[in-house]
């Protein structure tokens, strides 16, 4: 079914790309007046006549197969009604009608055999059926993975038009004009010979800018449904992607071949030499023509997979780079230096190698030399290891709910080896706290976690601990070196120095319906008590007395008790009254997560509008400051001029 | 007749047909949509006025039903942390007046309550009846 469907795509994808580019490449040549061009005109509009049948025959097969895939059916494909709800009760049934609507006016247009020996009806006809063709491959954009992005979507989806009518340009002028230059190349098509070399100069300029906005937009639309390397090589959709830049590198070299050798020689004295030459480029262009046919295969292939940055991708190589290793071996950063210095050199010579004209091959050769030197001297020290899972996306969120469970399951099976507090305990094994530990990827710590270290002694967790218990644990490690690097986290905010992630915990007050942490992001500043009574009731009556102030300027106070009780807003007492939300639920999993950051019976902690703790009171009661030196880290807090983006509610 | 002048009429009949459909479609549908919406408005209203429509009830007045936590308690305030109340309020803390004085009666600084509201606007809703959850 999915080859079916693959092969009706690409046929309907391909028909309508050759169609735009045939009435385009008539209307670059230009009227035509020689026999053979005149023949060539004819043979290019019955092309397009069978072109639309097939466009519109393909596009039939595939609502057919699409409708069958959708209703999980394959006798769906054969009912009328489930045809009819594919067609008129989706986004992509609607886009298709019009479409082929389209197709149908284009194929009534082209099946009038008018009199377009005037130059101005010519123009017309060509130009009509340009506009149809142009219009209807222009709105696959419409159902495309590029319809699918939001924000944004209109950018994207103008980029996506842009790509298709490039493609139908490139590809469907490629495949017109060989035809010509065949005609042209031959003893008998001489008369059209001049015609032939005009087209084909023409189509060279043509097809440079439509190369370099197909080459613009397809970087914006891998920036926009491959996001990252890890997409680009450990989905199906990015080493699709890779697959198409593969097989485009040799067709920019034929381009290039025949714009720089074969369309001069085209315009040589002698005849022969000219006859010679354009039948180079019939092979060449034809040679172009079916690898952009593959190219075509490819991108229909990637419509049909799950886009890059959706998709969960699997690291195909034992290594990756990374850049952090300069953070923790000092060492290693002279060579990276040297070797960055070298290849940048390189870059900067091949650069030159295309603009010199005298000696370009050994400055070429030197540079790729300086370019290869200095990716062997400054890559080395940056590999570290991978493994698949390296970019997978955690299960769970960076929640405290799932930093307690972890720091249970953390307790029962990890704490004999690492130690309670994850340093080791004495054995030589890797500080669960440090820097390096928290700069690899949670996907790297998961494959440990499941696989083990075989080589450390280390056992695989993955048949004693369900999935999203391995997350749990990883989100508690993630804590745990987030903790350590709390310590440097005081009374005073730092000003452009966000990086303490608040992990998200529930606000559940009473049986009222429970918010969250991040509810408050974007919005208002968060002030997280932690208390605990007797001890803590003078603060709470100080930050009960001054919360309208904190709460004009955007703070809101979250007050946790340490000891959990469907009684903790009655214990507080009447007077003051305490207004801010008290949590009664779930009290456990935020004492034990904020604890990492704050131990002691009280802790407040602020948290500022993107969701990173940015100051912390540490200890007792007595040591709390004042509500006038909270609001003035607050309004610290709110001078700030570029606050950080939000962070992401998973761990990296 | 000349294909230029076909295909003139071809395109003059792409934009035309484009043009009449927005204005017949198009149009139509996002009035509709703004209908609809203020007939569920208006509805919502209607229901919330019949509710209030008990004895000593004035006209325009709406009642609206609220959950919440119970969190200072004076003889002529009360302030609740609710839920969303439909119609009047996000969910937050508000300072509500409660009918009459004694209405409070045995509820306590966080108790959980449901209540109810009337009056005409936010400002002067007034809390009619008041329970624990």
């Amino acid at each position: 079914m999915r080859a079916l469907l693959l092969t009706a795509l690409w046929s309907h994808l391909a028909s309508s790309v050759l169609l735009v580019g045939a009435f385009f490449m008539l209307l670059l040549a230009g009227p035509p007046r020689a026999t053979t061009a005149r023949r060539w005109d004819g043979t290019v509009v019955a092309g397009a006549r069978l072109l639309v049948l097939v466009a519109l025959g393909s596009g039939i097969v595939w609502l057919l197969v699409r409708t069958a895939v959708f209703e999980n059916r394959p006798h769906a494909a054969l009912e009328p009604r489930a045809v009819w709800h594919a067609v008129l009760d989706t986004w992509p049934g609607l886009v298709w009608l019009a479409r082929h609507g389209l197709l149908v006016v284009l194929a009534a247009f082209l099946a009038i055999r008018a009199n377009v020996a005037d130059s101005r009806n010519w123009i017309a006809a060509r130009g009509e059926a340009l506009v149809l063709a142009m219009l209807a491959l222009a709105l696959v954009s419409g159902s495309s993975h590029a319809a699918a992005i939001t924000p944004g979507t209109l950018s994207a989806v103008a980029v996506d038009v842009a790509h298709l009518l490039g493609t139908g340009v490139w590809l469907g002028g490629l495949v017109a004009l060989a035809p010509l230059l065949r005609a042209a190349s031959r003893e008998a098509g001489a008369d059209a010979r001049p015609y032939a070399v005009l087209a084909a100069r023409r189509f060279s300029r043509a097809a440079l800018i439509a190369m370099l906005l197909l080459m613009a937009s397809g970087v914006m639309n891998a920036l926009a449904q491959v996001e990252s390397i890890a997409g680009l090589a450990g989905t199906t959709h990015g080493r699709l992607l890779l697959a198409k830049l593969a097989v485009l590198a040799p067709i920019l070299v034929l381009a290039a071949v025949n714009r720089t050798r074969i369309l001069p020689a085209l315009s040589a004295p002698d005849a022969t030499v000219g006859r010679s030459a354009m039948r180079r480029l019939t092979a060449f262009v034809g040679l172009e023509a079916v690898l952009a046919l593959v190219l075509l295969a490819l991108a229909a292939a990637m419509t049909l997979t799950t886009p890059a940055r959706h998709g969960e991708p699997v690291w195909p190589l034992p290594f990756r780079l990374s850049p952090d290793v300069l953070r923790d071996v000092p060492a290693t950063r002279w060579r990276a230096l040297l070797g960055s210095q070298l290849a940048i050199a390189g870059v900067v010579a091949l650069i030159a190698s295309l603009v010199v004209r005298r000696r370009r091959a050994p400055v070429l050769a030197g540079a790729l030399a300086l370019v290869a030197v200095g990716a062997g001297v400054g890559l080395p020290p940056l590999v570290v290891d991978a493994y698949p899972t390296t970019y997978k996306r955690p299960l769970v969120t960076y929640h405290a709910g799932s930093i307690a469970s972890g720091m249970a399951t953390y307790r029962e099976h990890c704490a004999a080896c690492h130690g309670a507090t994850g340093a080791g305990d004495g054995r030589p094994l890797p500080d669960l706290r440090s820097a390096p530990t928290s700069r690899r990827h949670a996907g790297e710590l998961f494959w440990l976690v499941s696989r083990g270290g075989p080589g450390h002694g280390m056992p695989a967790f993955e048949g004693r601990l369900s999935e999203a218990q391995r997350w749990h644990v990883i989100n508690f490690i993630r804590a745990l070196g987030a903790a350590e690097g709390s310590k440097t986290i005081g009374r005073q905010v730092e000003l452009d120095r966000a990086w303490l992630i608040a992990p998200d915990f529930t606000v559940a007050v009473g049986p009222l319906a429970p918010g969250a942490l991040r509810d408050h992001r974007g919005r208002r500043l968060v002030l997280l008590v932690l208390y605990t009574l007797p001890d803590s009731r003078a603060r709470m009556t100080e930050l009960a007395r001054s919360y309208d102030v904190l709460s004009v300027i955007g703070v809101e106070i979250v007050a946790v008790p340490t000891h959990a009780s469907p009684e903790a807003i009655a214990e507080l007492g009447a007077s003051p009254p305490v207004l801010f939300p008290i949590v009664t639920d779930g009290n456990a999993d935020i004492v034990e997560t904020y604890r990492m950051f704050a131990p002691g019976p009280h802790a407040e902690l602020l948290i500022d509008r993107q969701g990173y703790i940015r100051a912390i009171w540490r200890g007792e009661t007595g040591r709390m400051p004042q509500a006038s030196a909270v609001q003035a880290q607050v309004e610290k807090l709110n001078e700030e001029k570029s606050p950080p983006p939000f962070p992401d509610d998973h761990v990296h | 007749m000349p294909v230029w002048q076909v295909a003139l009429v071809l395109n003059l009949t792409f934009a035309v047909g484009l043009g009449l459909g927005y204005a017949g479609w198009g149009r139509r549908a996002e009035a509709l949509d703004r209908e609809f919406d203020a007939a569920r408005a208006q509805v919502e209203r209607l229901e919330r006025e019949r509710a209030a429509c008990a004895p000593g009830g004035r006209a325009g007045e709406q009642q609206w039903e609220g959950r919440g936590v119970v969190r200072a308690v004076y003889p002529r305030l009360l302030i609740i942390t609710h839920e969303e109340i439909r119609g009047l309020l996000p969910a937050r803390t508000t300072s509500f007046r409660p009918a009459s004085p004694t209405l409070p009666g045995t509820i306590r600084v966080g108790d959980p309550i449901r209540f109810s509201l009337r009056g005409t606007l936010a400002d002067d809703a007034a809390v009619v009846a008041i329970e624990r959850w």
